[in-house]
């Protein structure tokens, strides 16, 4: 199948001529449509460089990003007109990601009246209807975000990229700040969703989440691609000492056959 | 748990928190916990359980955040910590009780450097000049296993890792030998693969010092895989304590639905066993039992008077749930 999102030969280089840190080195990325794809590494591999040059928030060093086979640039503009809609992010940390003096539905409305020609009041209840699809319930919608638990603020986070109708979702960490509780109901919803089409970049550095959810998986060591592959067959027989490290880390040892 | 030396005894704690002058709100109303001499307890909890203010009953800076003990004692080593003024914290704080920050960022001094961090951790000690000072603090350096400690003594925080600067305030809290060590998610923002190390590390200097360790979490693999036992919070309430190896015989449902909604027991994309609800706000609980609203084995009996006490049901396994008998024996796989 043709891949709906590609990075080809991504490098991405932070700093002037004395100092260089190349985050990224020459990586390829393709994405299926309905497929869910996983990208670990500890902190400082360059994961999240490479999520946010996929989401157009990153300009590349080097190399090209294509959207069903068409470059995400356009001069200076990632994403142009309705391709914007298309992929959409949400990120690591849900405390600081939301206008705090906005309530839920106002920030979520907010999303859909940029995304959507509608009317304020329809935008109410599209932003009210996809909150309670993602499990808040009106009582919690007139909240602001202080008074949201984490795991809630992370669901309106998802309904605001949601807003958009995407085709591609790029989840930088979506749980790692969040109870276990929380933690299992979010991936209830990322279930469903992927279930309804959606197609996922998921980072992570908790394997735990990269295996439940993903078919396929990168992982990244200081820039580079270590191992690429089938999700099961990476947990079942990872070939990469960095691969084994990361896996035997994992408190409970994710690697036991269940 | 026989045979072991008693070192902290927490019985019916309760913390307060004095929002203005005239309003309260009880934020901690039931916290029984205790840990013996060389023992590691994983303390684990959702965020807003009570489990750090818990914590900082044991370094008395509970008065920093404006809150107070208003009920229960917190007995340790014969110490009585509720009633302790401050010439008595001053000789259990870092001699006795040592202190892991949840953040190493926010709890390391950015402007001074680690040697220099160290130095303050050991100025309690009074039997130390400047030379074995800084040899002491070359000594700790290497029981976190930080490499090349002469060059470390003279940087900046800024200047290390995440995972290095977790080290070096477990190295101020082990400085002067403590009996406890509170570690406060020690590990939360780092690296699987550090994590791994740290606990390592926490359980290197428990075998090695019989230092007793409370480890805080909300992570419950983790605190499965290095704690003896585990004590169990929820909504300002301990509800279980049980030995780590006996967590599938859990007798509170709190503890069995976080137990089940591991994603690492479920098959891939297979369903998950979720906690229905959210977790009561804090202060705001409801009667009886706070769980009751997100409980699978809810009976009527759960939804009237306090919040239900300790129960015993053998040494080591103590559980708040009233109806623990009925829950079935064996928790259910996928």
């Amino acid at each position: 199948m043709a891949p709906i999102l590609e990075g080809r030969n991504i490098s991405v280089t932070f700093g002037g001529a004395l100092r260089k840190v190349e985050a990224v080195k020459n990586v390829d990325v393709s994405l299926e449509p309905g497929q869910t794809i996983g990208i670990v590494g500890e902190s400082g591999s360059g994961k999240s460089t490479l999520a946010r040059v996929l989401a157009g928030i990153q300009v590349p060093t080097f190399g090209e990003v294509s959207y069903e086979g068409k470059n995400i640039w356009k001069g200076k503009v990632a994403y142009p007109g309705e391709m914007r809609k298309k992929v959409q992010m949400v990120f690591q940390d849900p405390y600081e990601s939301l206008n705090p003096r906005m309530l839920a539905v106002q920030a979520v409305t907010e999303a859909v009246s940029f995304h959507q020609k509608v009317s304020g009041k329809e935008a109410q209840n599209i932003a009210l209807d996809l909150l309670e699809r993602m499990g808040i319930l009106r009582q919690d919608a007139i909240k602001l975000p202080r008074a949201l638990s984490g795991g809630q603020r992370q669901r309106v986070s998802v309904a605001r990229a949601l807003s958009a109708n995407p085709e591609v979702l790029i989840a930088d960490e979506p749980t790692s700040a969040i109870d276990q509780s929380a933690q299992s109901q979010l991936l209830s919803l990322f279930n469903e969703l992927i279930d309804g089409g959606l197609s996922i970049i998921l980072v992570s550095h908790d394997l735990g989440v990269i295996r439940y959810l993903t078919e396929r998986v990168y992982v990244m060591e200081s820039g580079n691609f270590v191992e690429v592959g089938d999700t099961a067959q990476i947990f079942n027989n990872p070939q990469m000492e960095y691969t084994q490290k990361l896996i035997s880390s994992i408190p409970g040892h994710i690697n036991k056959n269940r | 748990m026989t045979g072991k030396e008693l070192l902290v005894d927490i019985d019916s704690v309760q913390i307060t928190v004095k929002l203005s002058r005239t309003r309260r709100l009880q934020i901690v109303d039931y916290a029984s916990m205790q840990v013996h001499r060389g023992e590691m307890m994983g303390l684990i909890g959702e965020s807003g359980s009570g489990k750090t203010m818990l914590c900082r009953g044991f370094t008395g800076t509970l008065g920093r955040r404006n809150a107070f003990i208003s009920g229960g004692k917190i007995m340790f080593d014969g110490i009585d910590l509720v009633q302790a003024k401050a010439d008595v914290w001053r000789s259990v704080r870092g001699k006795k009780i040592g202190y892991v920050p949840q953040s190493a960022l926010a709890g390391s001094n950015p402007v001074l450097t680690i040697g220099a961090q160290l130095r303050e951790a050991l100025k309690n000690d009074k039997e130390l000049d400047r030379d074995a000072m800084r040899k002491r603090a070359m000594e700790l350096l290497e029981i976190v296993q930080i490499r090349r400690p002469d060059i470390v003594m003279k940087q900046y925080p800024y200047q290390l890792s995440g995972g290095m600067k977790q080290r070096v305030m477990i190295a101020c809290a082990i400085a002067l030998n403590p009996d406890l060590i509170v570690a406060d998610e020690p590990t939360t923002g780092l690296d699987v693969t550090v994590q791994a190390e740290i606990m390592r590390l926490l359980k290197n200097i428990r075998s090695e010092f019989n230092t007793a360790i409370i480890l805080v979490s909300h992570d419950l693999p983790l605190i499965n895989d290095v704690c003896d036992r585990i004590t169990v919070m929820h909504a300002g309430a301990t509800v279980e304590t049980l030995p780590s190896s006996e967590i599938e015989k859990s007798k509170h449902p709190y503890t069995i639905a976080l137990y089940k909604s591991r994603i690492d027991l479920a098959p891939p994309r297979g369903d998950l066993i979720t906690i229905k609800g959210q977790p009561p706000s804090v202060g705001g609980w409801q009667e009886g039992c706070r769980f009751n609203q997100r409980c699978d084995f809810v009976t009527d009996a759960c939804l009237k008077g306090p919040h239900p006490l300790y129960l015993q049901l053998k040494p080591g396994h103590q559980t708040t749930c009233i109806n623990h008998a009925s829950i079935p024996h064996k928790v259910g796989s996928h």
